[in-house]
């Protein structure tokens, strides 16, 4: 399986925009394994996708082969061993972020 | 982006302001005339706290926050030419507690509790020390599992630690302010916390509501005295917080963000009123910082330079600030974007930057 690393966190992959993960025949991944194999060598990628308590940062959104994990059971989202996975930052904006009185 | 290095001589003014969509950086000789600027720093990202460590080699941390990515403090040391961020988040609460960092709204170079101590305040309401300046941080557990914390109740801005005093001569004793929970103190390093809020009122004012302090400042000459611009009033406690008595008679308003004190003289302070809760902008659109000289007892606005008229912009809790020169500036950055100065005490006022972000801190540092 290949994992597609948004340009944003390619610091902590050290440039590299796929990362290519070979699972055992008769091993069946999760999205919140394929994340921490990656993390397992660079381990930058973790707390920027995941928070501490090991949640889907929520304007972080996994996709595999094209779908949306959260609705593919989110982290517990089955991979297969040929799937293409991308982390991408929500296309999110206009929202309050950051505007709100301290 | 503008990318010339900062290169501060000794004795130097440094600012630290942080924006929604990044930090930027001005530094200054002592009349503070002309400032040198350069940024955005984290381009993008909101940051919503700074901290100078002057001690040993210089260095600059910043508290940041993606949107996308999670918040943590990034740390410089050559004056924001090069950044270090952690490889890893430096600012978590532990595993299985349930609760996940939202932002970092305070960071204060905590010197008097070692020589590399840092202290973190941040949402949902929380502290956090550092002894490597900065790089990693662990959470005091003691005001986390406070029994009050149940009753915290986030406000507009979240639920943020957001002002941190360490006593001057008795770092044991400490004091972290939490919008919307009240004020705690320490008396034994932080092993344990006790509130301090007797006096004050609370906003709505019905039993059971939650204590809304909004910024919380030690008096420069008598730490036993603090001021407090709390959510409704201004107030002044003389007994290190068992009891607060109100200062805002004489002020336009008793609502607002920041609070100030002058570096060195005590009883002289100074705040931003805004006309109401429900109406955050300068009474009349005649935006003026106000100051007290006998603590809290009378104030005078202080208007020179700043508008005159259709002034309706906020300036933020930690976004106005006093450096330590002689005599003292004053720094207030506002949310549309102007960063305003004074060399002389408050006196007169000029615009240092007037098109940045929506500023929501402003630190000041005496580069060592």
């Amino acid at each position: 399986m290949r994992v597609h690393i948004p340009s944003a966190l390619r610091k902590w992959t050290g440039g590299r925009d796929v990362i290519a993960l070979e699972p055992g025949a008769d091993e069946r991944l999760t999205a919140a394994e394929v994340i921490a194999a990656v993390a397992q060598e660079f381990p930058g990628i973790r707390d920027r996708v995941l928070d501490e308590q090991g949640a889907l940062r929520r304007h972080v959104n996994i996709f595999i082969d094209g779908e949306n994990a959260r609705f593919l059971g989110e982290l517990d989202a089955q991979v297969g061993r040929d799937s293409d996975i991308w982390i991408h930052p929500s296309l999110s904006g206009g929202g309050q972020a950051a505007q709100t009185a301290k | 982006m503008t990318k010339a290095k900062l290169r501060p001589n000794a004795g130097d003014l440094l600012l630290m302001v942080g924006t929604a969509k990044g930090a930027f950086l001005f530094s200054s000789d002592r009349s503070r005339e002309k400032f040198a600027m350069t940024g955005p720093h984290f381009p993008g990202q909101s940051v919503w706290s700074a901290a100078f460590i002057g001690n040993g080699a210089a260095r600059i941390l910043i508290g940041n926050k993606s949107e996308h990515w999670g918040a943590m403090v990034s740390r410089s040391d050559d004056f924001g030419a090069t950044w270090n961020d952690a490889i890893e988040g430096n600012v978590k609460f532990p595993s299985g507690s349930g609760v996940a960092l939202n932002a970092i709204w305070a960071l204060e170079a905590a010197t008097s509790l070692g020589d590399d101590a840092v202290l973190a305040g941040v949402d949902p309401a929380a502290l956090f020390r550092s002894e490597d300046r900065g790089e990693t941080f662990r959470l005091n557990e003691a005001l986390f599992n406070h029994p009050d914390r149940q009753r915290w109740n986030p406000g507009f801005g979240g639920l943020c630690l957001h002002s941190i005093l360490v006593h001057p001569e008795n770092p044991k004793r400490m004091y972290a302010a939490i919008s919307s929970g009240g004020i705690y103190r320490t008396e034994d390093g932080g092993d344990s916390w006790a509130t301090c809020v007797n006096g004050l009122r609370v906003h709505p004012d019905v039993p059971g509501a939650t204590l809304c302090p909004h910024k919380l400042r030690f008096d420069a000459e008598n730490p036993a005295r603090m001021y407090l611009q709390n959510h409704p009033g201004v107030y002044r406690t003389d007994n290190e917080g068992r009891s607060w008595v109100t200062i805002e008679n004489g002020l336009p308003s008793d609502f607002g963000f920041p609070m100030v004190a002058h570096p060195r003289r005590g009883e002289t302070i100074y705040t931003f009123p805004l006309t109401a809760d429900a109406d955050r902008v300068p009474p009349g659109g005649i935006p003026r910082v106000w100051r007290s000289r006998d603590a809290g007892g009378s104030w005078q606005p202080l208007g020179k330079g700043l508008p005159e008229r259709d002034g309706y912009f906020t300036v933020l809790r930690d976004a106005f600030s006093a450096d330590s020169l002689d005599p003292a500036g004053l720094y207030f950055g506002t949310r549309g974007g102007q960063l305003y100065g004074s060399n002389d005490e408050g006196e007169s006022w000029r615009a240092i930057a007037e098109f940045l972000p929506p500023i929501l801190c402003v630190k000041t540092a005496t580069v060592s």
